[in-house]
């Protein structure tokens, strides 16, 4: 039930900060793609190091274990990128 | 407080800002639930569930019993959530169109290379998802669920699906845009 709660709480979170940053609007994400507009990308990549910084700080205390890491499998995740990026350049989601 | 009440009124953020609060998400998420955020592994499971319920033999293999289990996980509270955020972050700078006549295809930059229809939104949109959909199950994860939480942890996949997402979403923005590109 906490983590129930806690997944709603958080999701919300999750899904106001992508709509601050514009990633809910197609031209936000296919910017990207043209080169033309970068808030995408400079979105992801502070989230990134916002949120590595803190993980391995806290697991460096002790406080955390990490999750089960998503698998690697070359050839996978690179054709499931492939794919996914066909359809994220039609969509724009 | 004047001042962050009218910051969180602004239609876009400084992506810096609004990174730093999916940053501290992403690191809650870990420490309070040891999960990792992502989107398209509640669809997964739920349409496992479904497929359980309409066809039990078609969905009786490896990848719906072990891989991506059917339920009411995690994940799938994490996408109601997300519903109502973005519906609220909508609603406070005052852009939600719940309703509204050009609500679905509202995209200025859409309507110019595509044309005005509405139906070719909703028919590119239904595509475009099932390709990202199943390219996220082949990979393991989307851009919340492997770019995201997958790059926090360091994980290797993460960076390879970002390079061929970037590569091939290029090469068909590429395509479709061509001279206007």
């Amino acid at each position: 039930m906490g983590t129930t709660i806690a997944a709603i709480f958080l999701g919300f979170f999750f899904g106001f900060s992508l709509n601050k940053a514009g990633l809910t609007k197609y031209h936000k994400i296919v910017n990207v793609f043209r080169f033309t507009d970068m808030a995408v990308l400079k979105f992801i990549m502070t989230s990134l190091a916002v949120a590595m910084t803190g993980l391995f700080i806290l697991r460096g205390f002790g406080v955390i274990t990490f999750p089960n890491i998503p698998a690697t499998y070359i050839v996978g995740n690179l054709a499931g990128g492939l794919l996914f990026g066909v359809g994220m350049a039609l969509v724009g989601y | 407080m004047k001042f962050i009440l009218n910051y969180i009124r602004k239609e876009t953020w400084s992506p810096y800002v609004a990174g730093i609060l999916l940053g501290v998400v992403g690191i809650l998420v870990v420490l309070v639930a040891n999960s990792l955020l992502g989107a398209s592994g509640g669809f997964e499971n739920l349409a496992g569930m479904l497929g359980k319920w309409v066809a039990p033999e078609a969905f009786d293999n490896l990848y719906f019993n072990f891989i991506m289990p059917p339920g009411i996980t995690f994940g799938v509270f994490l996408l109601i959530g997300t519903f109502f955020g973005g519906m609220v972050g909508a609603a406070t700078s005052k852009t939600l169109q719940w309703g509204k006549k050009d609500a679905v295809n509202g995209d200025p930059q859409w309507k110019r290379i595509f044309g005005p229809q509405t139906w070719k939104r909703w028919v590119l949109a239904f595509i475009g998802a099932i390709f990202m959909e199943y390219a996220a199950g082949i990979a393991g994860g989307c851009t919340s669920g492997l770019v995201i939480s997958g790059g926090m942890l360091l994980a290797p996949s993460a960076f390879i699906f970002m390079g061929g997402f970037f590569a091939s979403g290029i090469l068909t923005t590429l395509l479709i845009y061509r001279r206007r590109y």
